[in-house]
Parts: structure tokens; C-alpha cells; sequence
């Protein structure tokens, strides 16, 4: 069941975003906030529903474990927010991408961390830079492989 | 001659007495269909996503009736990094009419997709709506739901809640527009492969009926004056179309309104089946025939809350 999220938490988010990713804070004002099962965090338009529990609302856009996990949902959606701390890759690497591998590149001007992949202006998802590799984040159900890119 | 050919046959020699061309009906019940998709303006630009599709296939086509609506003859779409990155939604042209009949409607406004699953409707609804409104996208299988869940996610829809529930005994909820897309025989998917299983009894089409006229009811019921109820199938049976919105204007206050889209050409309801006549207010439904437009068959009807 989803529960309205804690301030703290919101918070939490919105300094990660704007600090690692570069967001305006401006992009959250039309966005409520819930929090679900596994740490889960999801943000849709302002829905109150009477009389209904809802199974999900608007979309997941984090995972609050040790520190803030962004979703490739998230990325996909608010990528075109995101001025640092992405990273593009080729052709091969996307269809690489795509099928949950890792990739080992050399991008020495990115902080470690969780990073945007892209190709081509498109924005793929989430993965995990720690200097040397790219640790894919895709989740299983999204692994595919790419015959038109 | 294979199983399906016969369910084919079968489906001409049913409703060739239907169509103002049996010829053309036939022919193109045994062509395939092309595969059909819109562009998720939530995400990107029509005309970026376009250029970039054309490099896959020169000759993508826009539809005649709607301006997010292309064919193309690649078959494999779904493993393009458009579709990956949710900048496309592969989806039967028929499957579009619905929100685009009410098109004048879709804003800020709540909305009830009855049956959403896989999230078609659902998703294309978000997306002219800009992710502004409400709506909650129910379906009655959890096995369902994951396919919703997905589709949801990867074309980046905020403004929906997903609910799970039987929509015979949905809390009454207010909303400015329902959607009924109900489950049905299926018959006028008969272009696509193997999509219909084999040739359905009289019982089945009453069991289909029965279940579309509760979905429907249940709608009626619950929506508040002034408010709009779309119901819509994918079959040619009249047992489940212009029966069904017929008994439904028999038993509640609902005035029917015209539909039309520029460009599609569609037939009227018919009023008469099987020795039953119908109401005469679905003669304003609206048939789709697989040779008037190149598609699968459908069959819509709008209505409003008196």
C-alpha cells in the first residue's frame, strides 16, 4: 500500500537530484510524493482517491536503500533535466546496454556514482559508474536485445 | 485447409451479409495486417522520433484519420531503441479510435479505463492529456496488471493510478469520462495471426454479452450527469455491440451522441439481428470494417449520462 512519503525523505531526493544530477528543484512542484514496499518511491500529479486503494500511483523514481538508488524509469522521463553526470555511449555499447551487460569505458571527468546512460540525445537508463567499470542497473524485465538504433 | 483458415471462412460466411462489399470484405480478412504505432509525445517530439524511425524504414506512413497513427512494413519495431526507450507504442490502429472520439473531451479531466490492460488506451489518453488529470486504469487479472505496469513505466505515464479490481463491483467513483473496452470474442483481430483461438458458439456470444452488458451498467450506473461512457470491442458480432448499448438504452438514461473522424470511413449500428431489433439510437454507433480502411474490425459507441 502507498503511504504519503516523509519530508525528510523528499528532501533527501531532491538534494541527490539537484547535487549529482544537476536538477532544478523547479521540476518536482507539480508531483505528489508516496512511498511503497522495498523502500520504493513514486511520484504522480496530485490523485486523491477516494474509497480506492490504488495497487500503484504515477511512476517509481527511486529506491531509498543505503543511500538514493535512481530508477531507469526516472531517467528515461527526467532525463532531458539531467545537465551532469551523464555519460554517452556508441551504438555497440547501447545494444550491449540493452541486454544488461556491464561496460568497461574510459570517462575519467565523471564522479562515481549513479549516471545517466545515453545515445544519440536518447536516454537508455541507469547505470553505476565506479571509475572503470559501468555497472549495468537495468532491471531484468527490461533486458532486450536492439535490431534498429 | 488449416484450422484458421476455416475460423476465417467462417467469420466471412457470418457477416458477409453485414458489408456493402463481400468481395473486398473477403480479400481482406486473409491479408495481414501491418504493424501500426503512435509516437508518446510524453517523451519526445513527433517529428524527431519520426526521422530517426525513417532510417529503420523510408516508408513509414501517417494514417488519413489521426495525426499520431503510422504503418510500417517493418514487423520487428518492438526491438527499435524507440520502443526501448518508450518513444513509441506499438498499437492496432483500431485500438486508437476510442480516445480519439472523444478527443474534444480529453484534458484536465478525471477518467475511468474500465479494462486497461495492456495499457493501450490508457497510455495514449495520458499522453494527449499531457500527463495533466487523473486516471485510474483498472483491470480485473493481476496477471494483467504486470503488462499495465510496464507499459505505464516505459512511456513515462504519471497521471494514473492502477487499480485491481473486478469492475462489476468497482466503488462508485465519479468521473468525467469512462472508458469500457470490454472484453469480447475478439473477431475483428481475425487479420492478425492466430488471434482468434476458433469459431465461437451461440452460447459463447451470450456469455460475452452477459459480461459487456455488466461492465457497461456498472459504468452507467456510477457515472454522474453530464459525464461520457465510451464502450468499445473489437468483434463484428452485433450479439455483443449494437445488443449490448441497446438493452443498455433501454434500461438507463443515456443519450447517445454522433461519432465521426475525418478521413476514417465507418458504418452505422445496424438495428436489426438475428430477427431482434434494436434500439434505434445505435444506428449512432460506429462499425469499422477490415476493407474500408485497411484495419481490424471495430465497433464503438459514445454515450452521455442524462
Amino acid at each position: 500500500m502507498l503511504k504519503k512519503l516523509e519530508k525528510e525523505k523528499k528532501e533527501l531526493v531532491k538534494k541527490y537530484c539537484s547535487e549529482r544530477f544537476g536538477m532544478s528543484p523547479k521540476i518536482w512542484e507539480r508531483y505528489s510524493w508516496h512511498s511503497g514496499s522495498k523502500n520504493k518511491i513514486y511520484i504522480s500529479n496530485n490523485l486523491e482517491l477516494e474509497r480506492i486503494n490504488p495497487e500503484s500511483k504515477g511512476i517509481c523514481i527511486f529506491r531509498l536503500d543505503k543511500s538514493p538508488k535512481p530508477t531507469t524509469n526516472f531517467l528515461q522521463l527526467f532525463g532531458k533535466y539531467i545537465s551532469k553526470n551523464y555519460i554517452e555511449i556508441n551504438n555497440k555499447n547501447t545494444i550491449k546496454y540493452c541486454k544488461g551487460e556491464d561496460l568497461t569505458l574510459n570517462n575519467k571527468s565523471i564522479i562515481p556514482g549513479f549516471v545517466l546512460i545515453t545515445n544519440n540525445k536518447r536516454f537508455l537508463g541507469c547505470g553505476h559508474w565506479n571509475g572503470k567499470l559501468l555497472k549495468n542497473q537495468l532491471p531484468k524485465s527490461k533486458f532486450c536485445n536492439i535490431n534498429f538504433l | 485447409m488449416d484450422r484458421y483458415q476455416k475460423i476465417r471462412n467462417e467469420i466471412i460466411k457470418k457477416y458477409n451479409c453485414l458489408v456493402d462489399d463481400k468481395k473486398k470484405f473477403a480479400e481482406s480478412i486473409n491479408i495481414p495486417l501491418k504493424q501500426s504505432f503512435r509516437i508518446n509525445t510524453l517523451k519526445e517530439k513527433k517529428e524527431t522520433v519520426i526521422a530517426k524511425l525513417k532510417e529503420y524504414d523510408s516508408k513509414i506512413t501517417n494514417v488519413r484519420w489521426s495525426d499520431n497513427a503510422y504503418i510500417t512494413k517493418l514487423n520487428n519495431l518492438g526491438s527499435s531503441l524507440e520502443h526501448f526507450v518508450g518513444h513509441i507504442y506499438i498499437q492496432e490502429l483500431t485500438s486508437m479510435i476510442p480516445p480519439l472520439i472523444v478527443k474534444d473531451l480529453i484534458k484536465d479531466i478525471n477518467i475511468i479505463d474500465c479494462c486497461a490492460a495492456p495499457g493501450s488506451k490508457t497510455t495514449q489518453i495520458a499522453a494527449m492529456m499531457d500527463n495533466k488529470g487523473h486516471i485510474i486504469a483498472n483491470d480485473a487479472r493481476h496477471a494483467r496488471l504486470k503488462s499495465l505496469r510496464g507499459n505505464l513505466d516505459r512511456l513515462g505515464v504519471t497521471n494514473t493510478s492502477v487499480t485491481l479490481r473486478d469492475f462489476k463491483s468497482f466503488p462508485n467513483t465519479k468521473a468525467d469520462l469512462y472508458f469500457v473496452d470490454a472484453p469480447c470474442s475478439s473477431e475483428g483481430t481475425i487479420r492478425k495471426k492466430n488471434s482468434v483461438a476458433r469459431i465461437w458458439k451461440e452460447k459463447d456470444y451470450l456469455r460475452f454479452n452477459k459480461l459487456q452488458k455488466q461492465l457497461l451498467s456498472k459504468a452507467c450506473e456510477m457515472a454522474p450527469s453530464g459525464s461520457t461512457v465510451v464502450y468499445s470491442t473489437c468483434t463484428f458480432s452485433p450479439d455483443e455491440n449494437e445488443k449490448v448499448v441497446s438493452e443498455i438504452l433501454n434500461e438507463y438514461d443515456m443519450k447517445m451522441k454522433h461519432i465521426k473522424i475525418e478521413n476514417l470511413k465507418s458504418e452505422p449500428g445496424i438495428t436489426q439481428w438475428n430477427n431482434e431489433e434494436y434500439h434505434s439510437g445505435v444506428e449512432k454507433c460506429m462499425r469499422i470494417w477490415p476493407h474500408h480502411n485497411d484495419t481490424d474490425a471495430f465497433f464503438i459507441a459514445r454515450m452521455e449520462k442524462c
